[in-house]
């Protein structure tokens, strides 16, 4: 129920921070939002700094510049930019430390399910990629050149819809054989 | 390519949800038939496949790299709407499990690139099929992203129209089509033919080895 709550909230205030636009308002509500994380603020905020940079930067940066070159006021755009992005990141950061997904949804136990199922195989996904890009960079004592590193790439490919195409029946297999789908025919 | 959090205004996301709802409720419907008691796991190992491809670099010369958007691998060797699915899950899960990407813009970014892309390139694949097969899957993964990108320019662009303030300045996203088409669909459109190449060398060992898709 208490992260059933904690996305609904969540949500309700993404959609109202993009309906305010006076940046005092915004960098009080960062403040705030910033003190409520306690002790996670820092990494938080660090986190979500590294995240917007590269748009946020590149955005800020043009419109500074043509507004500026043709004498349009630019600054309050760019404060209210940055701290919306900022609070809207820092705040899906923040939830992303403390929702239990899982516990979220389980309203609906097909999506439960879907839900655990990708995460496990999320994380067995990568460890195959990591396996790949390790052999491929210990195999190749020079450069690879444009076409070795385009097969390379390709064969991770391959070998992820491989696995997927595997494991998509092995986990079928495992559910069928434990009655999942019999309780829920039932 | 995806939009993050706070450049686009809640008249275009909400109505972007809108649109999209009625799609996923749709494709929910679609898998789930196609799938019967597979869908689950199907769906599943789809969401995850789907996730971990945006992290498969594509090499472009010069030794830079970008990242393989999946979709149209996904939609050419799944169909329309587990690709759809499956991407819409991804984008949703970034935001929630890893606080990526951006939760409002989600619908946006699952229609132009999960729904459009991935129609795009079944369309443009389905109509130069007799050709020979390279071509046909490379050029329609990259008409697929080049779509994408097309719409999420504009999408981008129409922003400065949402609202300005007292002073004018821009309440979003702040530069309009004629900036934002040239800066996204010129690099996608390289990044399109790296995934287009991609695409087709895994789908061709694919075929090779005759594992069903």
């Amino acid at each position: 129920m208490r992260d059933r709550l904690l996305l609904s909230m969540w949500m309700v205030a993404v959609v109202a921070i993009t309906f305010i636009h006076d940046p005092l308002w915004l960098a009080v509500l960062l403040i705030v939002v910033l003190v409520l994380a306690g002790s996670d603020r820092l990494a938080i905020l660090k986190g979500a700094l590294i995240a917007i940079a590269l748009v946020n930067v590149a955005v800020s940066a043009g419109y500074a510049i043509s507004a500026g070159v043709s004498g349009e006021p630019w600054l309050d755009f760019v404060v209210r930019l940055n701290l919306r992005v900022l609070l809207l990141t820092v705040l899906t950061l923040w939830l992303s430390r403390h929702l239990d997904l899982v516990k979220a949804v389980d309203f609906s136990p097909s999506l439960k399910f879907v839900i655990v199922l990708t995460i496990g195989q999320i994380k067995t996904m990568q460890r195959l990629l990591i396996d790949y890009r390790q052999a491929f960079a210990s195999r190749s004592p020079a450069r690879p050149s444009l076409r070795d590193r385009m097969a390379s790439s390709g064969r991770q490919t391959l070998a992820l819809l491989d696995k997927a195409e595997h494991q998509a029946t092995e986990l079928n297999q495992g559910m069928r054989s434990r009655g999942f789908f019999d309780d829920r025919a039932q | 390519m995806h939009i993050p959090d706070g450049l686009i205004a809640p008249q275009t996301y909400l109505a972007a949800f809108a649109v999209a709802a009625p799609a996923w409720a749709w494709s929910v419907r679609r898998v789930a038939r196609d799938f019967d008691d597979r869908m689950i796991p199907r769906l599943a190992v789809l969401t995850a496949l789907a996730f971990v491809l945006t992290t498969v670099m594509i090499p472009l010369p010069g030794g830079t790299s970008g990242h393989l958007v999946g979709v149209g691998l996904l939609a050419l060797a799944f169909g329309l709407w587990p690709a759809f699915l499956a991407y819409s899950l991804v984008l949703a899960l970034s935001a929630l499990l890893f606080g990526a990407g951006g939760i409002t813009s989600l619908a946006i970014n699952a229609l132009c690139m999960g729904l459009i892309g991935a129609a795009v390139t079944l369309g443009i694949h389905r109509l130069i099929q007799p050709w020979k097969s390279s071509v046909a899957v490379v050029v329609s993964v990259w008409a697929g992203v080049v779509v994408s990108a097309l719409l999420v320019a504009l999408v981008l662009g129409v922003q400065p129209l949402m609202g300005r303030d007292d002073s004018g300045q821009p309440l979003f996203f702040p530069f309009g089509p004629a900036v934002t088409i040239p800066v996204l669909v010129i690099p996608h459109a390289l990044i399109g033919l790296g995934e287009g190449l991609l695409t087709w060398l895994a789908l061709s060992a694919l075929d090779r080895r005759k594992v069903p898709a």
